[in-house]
């Protein structure tokens, strides 16, 4: 008798299992209802938005007066707005430029970690004064060989 | 003699006085300029023009750890970074 209930005990899960596994006409448990995935917006990367330039800045690195056309003695402000956040390096190129001749003047670079928008002023002077003509300046990002942004200007 | 008297040899005028910086709203922004190296060069005369004070080429030597062993041997060409 004992063993005829163990034996029954130890079938009975089987059987249960059996049973369950056996009903095909169930129908299919509902979708379980499960939240969208947030969604990932990556970061943008740091572009340059704006340059311009200028003989001053505020206290916010922007130039308040734009100008294309400057002085013997006077300081020239470039201006650079970027968008985006992450890590960049930003390098300004100054040039005199004399028909198809160009003359480095200066070569600036700020390293940066931007977490928002940002204003980053470069400025040049030359105490003996700029010699009159016409020259440029050349914003580049990173590594590109080719700027992000280029502005001419004049002294004279 | 005015700049615009003095000019090199390509016709072009002396920029070698020219005085930069920059500066930036980022936190903890790094600002340097990029120097090329002439003949004759060393590192002390490098930070006696940028610097005022030939001393101070210890300053450059460590922004260029990457490319320089030894502050005695730099070479035409070789650009540095001259931090402001």
């Amino acid at each position: 008798m004992m063993k005829k209930t163990l034996v029954g005990l130890a079938l009975s899960p089987v059987l249960l299992l059996g049973t369950v596994g056996c009903k095909k006409d169930a129908p299919p448990p509902p979708p379980v209802a499960t939240a969208a995935p947030p969604a990932t917006t990556l970061p943008a990367p740091i572009a340059v938005s704006t340059v311009t330039l200028g003989n001053a800045i505020g206290a916010d690195k922007k130039v308040a007066v734009p100008a294309e056309t400057f002085t013997a003695k006077d300081t020239i402000y470039a201006s650079v707005e970027t968008t985006g956040v992450g890590q960049a390096r930003l390098r300004a190129l100054w040039s005199f430029v004399k028909g198809d001749k160009t003359a480095k003047v200066d070569e600036t670079t700020i390293e940066l970690n931007a977490v928002a928008p940002t204003v980053n002023e470069f400025h040049v002077s030359k105490p003996s004064g700029w010699p009159a003509g016409d020259y440029r300046v050349e914003i580049f990002l990173g590594d590109a060989a080719t700027p992000a942004a280029t502005k001419a200007f004049k002294v004279g | 003699m005015t700049s615009e008297d003095k000019k090199k040899d390509d016709g072009m005028p002396d920029f070698s006085d020219v005085q930069s910086g920059a500066s930036s709203t980022a936190p903890a922004a790094s600002v340097y300029e990029t120097y090329e190296v002439k003949a004759g060069d060393s590192l002390s005369k490098i930070a006696k023009r940028v610097y005022g004070k030939g001393a101070s080429w210890q300053k450059i030597f460590d922004a260029n750890k990457d490319i320089l062993k030894d502050p005695n041997k730099i070479f035409p060409g070789q650009k540095l970074k001259i931090p402001k």
